[in-house]
């Protein structure tokens, strides 16, 4: 058994495989409570945790995805907005889109939204639904598929890839290129080597395309990307671009595979769900939100206090990272009555937080849901009783499951799935 | 100040003084007007920020941008009077103004 009192959710495996149990710890103290460590703040409540995503001014969002791994160590004899900006000057991945503030996110936003319109939406709807038969039909004779490897990940990137308007040539390039998720941000100890990332490689193809789109434009995708302007107007510089598109890739492979784990995990615990949503697909997208408020990928994000302010009654203080725990307040019983139970039919579901809120709300919101939606369209049909492996994951009642050692994202290494094949 | 009511689908009113310059999302919000959701933070991209301005009113209004249009159209509110809050600057014009919300954001 956990002492929660002197657990250390950073470093902590126990904490890490069962974090909710921390998190009611946790609310039992106070919707806003200190941790006796590392000058961190936990918000649990719902209310209050989307009071600090809506104000940008007393908080930063420089530690959204370290948390207090951030590298500044603040002097409070210093001007704290200097210190924050020195930081990102030496810390690269402290100056993408999710950790910039105002003004500067608002550039970045300008040349997200050009990708990420409504009717380029629509368009990467239906190469979903193409790309998921052929997934689907690389295991549909074998009974058994990794939810995480063989359906989520592929699909995930090449989502993404579409969207943004790869070339059809390049997608077996692309789906090569996918990320080790132990080398994320907000792994357990605050260790991971970016340089094992493939945004690299990412970064390279899209350097590539974006400069020969501008030097010779086509009117597809990439001359869009290529051609889209900032806020002010004006022509980003290639690598500003290329960032954007990088980040792309990282924000939606890991997050939305395992937002696929959970679907499958429901759907293999609840049996007669999946003939409910064969029976009436309408039901799905209700699947989807349920899923994701009780098991959003982002447990917990952060925001790094620059001016005093008073939130919950507490006073917090130039300096502390505040660890706005996501998957707590998606369980907030003030907001969402019962709320461990699954429940399809849960009325104010869509109010959940689990993509966040204000400014830094995750652009691709509508993405993920249209690709799980997608996902369980096209499985349905052609899958069904749908279980766990059990050697693999252990009998109903008693799965076990491997976690990512990651104390911002939650999810599984691998989700074995048997299933027979509907003719 | 600008008097701003805005008008939840149960009959609940909240009027508010926005300032001028401030988006009427924005007014809302930092009042506590329930109904607006607003999941983006005023970036055009979601949709949850609807509110319904009748015709009087309307005509007072610069006409929704492209971005708003589309996002307008991609909620698939079906009513005429619908606009995105978060596109929509507080001017001295709209003192008095009224409006209503959508039974939900989503």
């Amino acid at each position: 058994m956990t002492n929660f009192e002197t657990a250390d959710v950073f470093k902590d495996l126990d904490v890490n495989d069962d974090p909710y149990s921390y998190f009611e710890y946790l609310r039992g103290k106070g919707p806003v409570t200190p941790l006796a460590l590392r000058n961190v703040v936990a918000v649990t409540g719902y209310d209050e945790g989307v009071a600090i995503f809506r104000d940008d001014e007393n908080f930063s969002a420089i530690d959204s995805t370290t948390g207090p791994f951030l590298p500044l160590d603040y002097d409070p004899s210093l001007d704290i907005d200097d210190q924050i900006a020195r930081c990102r000057q030496e810390n690269p991945f402290a100056n993408t889109i999710i950790n910039q503030d105002l003004p500067d996110h608002n550039r970045s936003k300008a040349i997200l939204n050009g990708i990420i319109t409504p009717a380029r939406l629509k368009e990467n709807e239906a190469f979903m639904h193409t790309l998921s038969d052929q997934i689907i039909d690389e295991f549909i004779d074998r009974g058994t598929f990794d939810a995480v490897s063989e359906y989520g990940q592929p699909f995930a990137q090449l989502v993404i890839a579409d969207l943004l308007g790869v070339p059809k040539e390049d997608h077996g390039q692309f789906r090569d290129m996918i990320g080790d998720p132990a080398q994320l941000p907000g792994a357990l100890g605050g260790d991971f080597d970016f340089s094992k990332n493939p945004f690299v490689g990412i970064a390279t193809y899209f350097a590539t395309y974006i400069q020969e789109r501008r030097a010779n434009p086509r009117g597809d995708v990439l001359t869009r990307l290529a051609q889209q302007t900032a806020d002010d107007g004006s022509l980003p510089d290639v690598m500003e671009v290329v960032a954007v598109a990088t980040f792309l890739f990282g924000a939606g492979q890991d997050t939305t595979v395992q937002l696929f784990t959970g679907m499958m995990r429901y759907l293999a615990e609840n049996p007669g769900l999946e003939d409910r949503l064969r029976e009436n697909p309408a039901l799905i997208p209700d699947l989807v939100e349920e899923v994701l408020r009780l098991q959003g990928t982002v447990k917990s994000t952060f925001r790094y206090v620059r001016r005093p302010v008073t939130v919950g009654g507490v006073d917090l203080e130039p300096g502390m990272h505040v660890m706005i725990n996501l998957a707590a307040m998606n369980r907030d019983p003030k907001r969402f009555p019962d709320p461990t139970t699954f429940d399809i039919e849960r009325k104010n579901v869509r109010s959940h937080v689990s993509f966040g809120r204000g400014i830094h709300a995750c652009a691709g919101g509508p993405l993920a849901r249209a690709e799980a939606r997608v996902t369980m369209e096209r499985l349905l049909p052609r899958i069904r009783n749908i279980r766990l492996n059990e050697a693999k994951h252990g009998p109903a009642g008693a799965r076990h499951f491997d976690y990512l050692p990651n104390y911002s994202l939650r999810g599984v290494s691998e989700m074995q799935v048997e299933f027979d094949r509907i003719d | 100040m600008v008097k701003i009511t805005y008008v939840e689908h149960d009959g609940e009113r909240t009027t508010v003084d926005a300032q001028p310059g401030e988006s009427m999302m924005k007014a809302a919000v930092s009042h506590g007007v329930a109904g607006i959701e607003a999941v983006c933070g005023g970036n055009c991209a979601c949709g949850t920020c609807r509110i319904y301005v009748d015709d009087n009113w309307r005509a007072k209004l610069p006409s929704p941008g492209e971005s708003e249009s589309e996002m307008i159209d991609f909620c698939g509110d079906p009513d005429p009077r619908v606009r995105l809050s978060c596109q929509i600057a507080v001017s001295e014009d709209l003192d008095g103004m009224e409006v209503t919300l959508p039974e939900s954001q989503q």
